[in-house]
């Protein structure tokens, strides 16, 4: 039973990690119909300016998060100005795509000349020993992140729902020639749902670094993950990229502990492919109408 | 237009009448291997190695009186990367020889090159390239190594485990590549030997952060110790994660548990890991020994050599690797080749003195009797206690 609760925790805790990704990915989809491909090198760049804010410069955690936040703002804005508006200006379907990737690829390099190579551990704040509940052992880390997830995924969606910046990107993402029509800046909220992405990526970065170390290739693979979750919940729901990464990561774990380590990835591709066929919007997408 | 062709035959006449006069071409050496990623450690620091003893060599007048090049290339650990990089050396560089590589992948995918160019490739690192294995296919076989193989590895740490310490009940945990796989298959066999079944056999990706299932898998078979096969960053996560699980056993494990990127990422979870090592930098008792990491440390400007045992076979190949072509009076592969498998000269290295470390049935120069099992502990890798 221990055993159950115990891999239902660390699934939770890397589901966790992919869902805060993803949501990023459906911040900004819902603003302008486009995602960021870099969005896991993104993490990457926050998880290493977090490192040196906090073991170079001695600024602690809280210093390493609040500078991450800075770096991932400064990059949305980039992103957008660079890769994002000039493709929505041309209407062009693909340049997005490879401008984000190319983005990506350039941060990583970047990275690996300004911080090297190799994995760095990054100090965990709450220290490295696990507390026990019911016989279950979790490191203070991943409530951490399982919390601080939580935490920022209810915030946006609050502000989303309530305040009228919020109901700004809503109003975007629903109709934006009806939204300029009423008067909303729409580059300027397009351009906001980049930097609250990014941000959000940045400080993710921090957030799991401590528990899955720290260096330049750390976000590729969390990248392309996080964007499966995207698409098994549903590029358009807030709520389908959290039930789409608790989903991705209870079954890696489990598949790993029951059937083979070897077959750990598969079945959270099996139900991508799967879900791609029967609901291509994902499983809390609406339905997305294409006007031409 | 004649006049410019003329002036270009001209320069080039001049400079083809030129060339007698750098009679000493420098003799171009290929060095590949991971200077990036996860494997980065062992490739950067045997690079460091080779490049030191090339430095040495050259100040000390070069080889036939010419000074040696070297050309290296990142294979990032990539083993289609490997295959290009090599292709690159040996057709386009025109090297003489190649030293490298880390990864077993990447040396399956590339030794064939050399192979059929008949270019000696000297391998310094990767533990589970096949080299005398290759006599069969290839009786000309131009592929040598400088490095404990995986047969010695895999018979040392099952010795360790099985012999030694008295584990019954042993789980294998292996990475998914060609490395973590033929160690696994290497290990078993040694097991087998010892009519030892594993009582769990699990693996991880590169890149994997959680290993909380295998953990627990082994822990419920009842494993004693872990026997691993792996590199640096994920082989921390197993000694996090077991942490983590509160359920510490020994880890004894091949000779990647003394990569820095391993001591520093599990900090004390590491301590009293045990792994193979053909050199320790904590241990180092010749003048030579102490020479090399006093000179490394200089050059390279650092305390600990991130993987000592890459750096000192890196420095002992580039010097075998120079001696055998001193021996053969030029650089033409098959020349180098037969001095290497009967070098006259013994050479004293970091690790051993090399006295004919090569012969024309055996490409293998590290034995047994080189190889001693480290311990980590205080942030490094410690000699075996007396």
């Amino acid at each position: 039973m221990t055993d159950l609760l115990q891999l239902i925790l660390s699934g939770v805790a890397l589901g966790m990690i992919y869902a805060l990704l993803a949501f990023g990915y459906n911040i900004t989809f819902s603003t302008s119909r486009t995602i960021n491909f870099a969005q896991g090198e993104f993490l990457m760049l926050g998880a290493l300016t977090g490192l040196t804010a906090a073991v170079t410069w001695k600024l602690g955690y809280a210093g390493a998060l609040f500078a991450a936040a800075i770096v991932g703002c400064l990059l949305g804005v980039v992103l957008e100005k660079a890769a994002i508006a000039p493709a929505l200006k041309t209407r062009s379907a693909v340049s997005w795509i490879l401008a984000t990737v190319a983005l990506g690829i350039i941060a990583r390099n970047a990275a690996e000349r300004i911080w090297g190579t190799d994995d760095a551990r990054f100090p965990a704040p709450l220290g490295d020993d696990p507390l026990t509940f019911l016989g279950v052992r979790v490191l203070p880390q991943e409530l951490l992140v399982i919390g601080a997830a939580a935490l920022i995924m209810s915030g946006v969606e609050l502000f989303r729902r309530k305040s009228i910046w919020g109901k700004a990107v809503t109003a975007v993402a629903a109709d934006k020639d009806a939204a300029a029509l009423m008067g909303i800046n729409v580059p300027l909220v397009i351009t906001f749902s980049f930097v609250l992405s990014s941000a959000i990526a940045a400080v993710s970065g921090v957030l799991v670094a401590p528990l899955t170390l720290a260096g330049a290739t750390m976000g590729t693979l969390l990248g392309t993950k996080a964007y499966a979750v995207a698409i098994v919940g549903g590029l358009q729901s807030g709520l389908g990229v959290l039930v789409g990464g608790l989903l991705l990561g209870l079954s890696e774990q489990f598949t790993a502990r029951y059937v083979s380590t070897g077959y750990k990835d598969t079945p959270g591709f099996v139900l991508l492919i799967f879900i791609l066929l029967v609901k291509p919007s994902g499983l809390f997408g609406k339905k997305s109408i294409k006007k031409v | 237009m004649r006049t410019v062709s003329k002036r270009v035959f001209s320069l080039l006449a001049a400079a083809l009448l030129a060339a007698p006069a750098f009679a000493a071409d420098p003799i171009k050496i290929g060095v590949y291997g991971p200077f990036s990623g996860g494997s980065s450690p062992m490739g950067l620091s045997m690079r460091n190695g080779v490049r030191l003893a090339a430095d040495e060599i050259n100040a000390k007048g070069g080889v036939l009186g010419r000074k040696i090049e070297l050309v290296d290339r990142d294979d990032q650990a990539v083993n289609e990367r490997g295959a290009q990089v090599m292709q690159d050396l040996v057709s386009n560089e025109k090297v003489s020889a190649v030293l490298g590589p880390i990864n077993t992948g990447v040396a399956l995918a590339s030794y064939k090159y050399p192979m059929e160019a008949k270019v000696p490739l000297l391998i310094n690192v990767s533990a589970g390239a096949p080299v005398n294995e290759l006599f069969k296919d290839y009786p000309d076989n131009y592929v040598f190594r400088l490095a404990a193989g995986d047969p010695i590895q895999a018979e040392m740490i099952v010795s360790e485990g099985v012999d030694k310490r008295k584990f019954k009940k042993v789980a294998v945990l292996c990475d998914d590549t060609n490395y973590g796989q033929n160690g696994r298959q290497k290990m078993e066999d040694a097991l087998a030997a010892r009519k030892v079944t594993p009582v769990y056999i699990g693996k991880f990706k590169i890149k994997d952060t959680d290993m909380t299932p295998q953990l627990q898998e082994a822990r419920k078979a009842g494993a004693e110790a872990i026997l691993t096969y792996g590199i640096g960053p994920e082989l921390a996560q197993l000694a996090n994660g077991m942490q983590k699980l509160g359920w510490k056993v020994p880890m004894i494990g091949s000779w990647t548990l003394s990569m820095s990127n391993f001591i520093d990422a599990a900090g004390p979870n590491g301590d009293g890991a045990t792994m193979p090592q053909t050199f320790i930098q904590a241990g180092a008792s010749t003048a030579k020994a102490k020479q090399f990491i006093a000179d490394y440390q200089k050059k390279f400007t650092v305390e600990r050599i991130p993987s000592a045992v890459a750096a000192a076979q890196g420095y002992d190949s580039m010097y075998v690797l120079a001696q055998a072509i001193e021996q053969a009076g030029g650089t033409e592969g098959p020349k180098i080749k037969a001095s290497l498998e009967d070098l006259k000269k013994p050479y004293a290295g970091v690790i051993a003195t090399w006295a004919k470390p090569f012969s024309k049935t055996d490409h293998e120069a590290i034995h047994r009797e080189h190889v001693v099992m480290g311990v980590v502990g205080k942030g490094e890798v410690l000699p075996p206690a007396k």
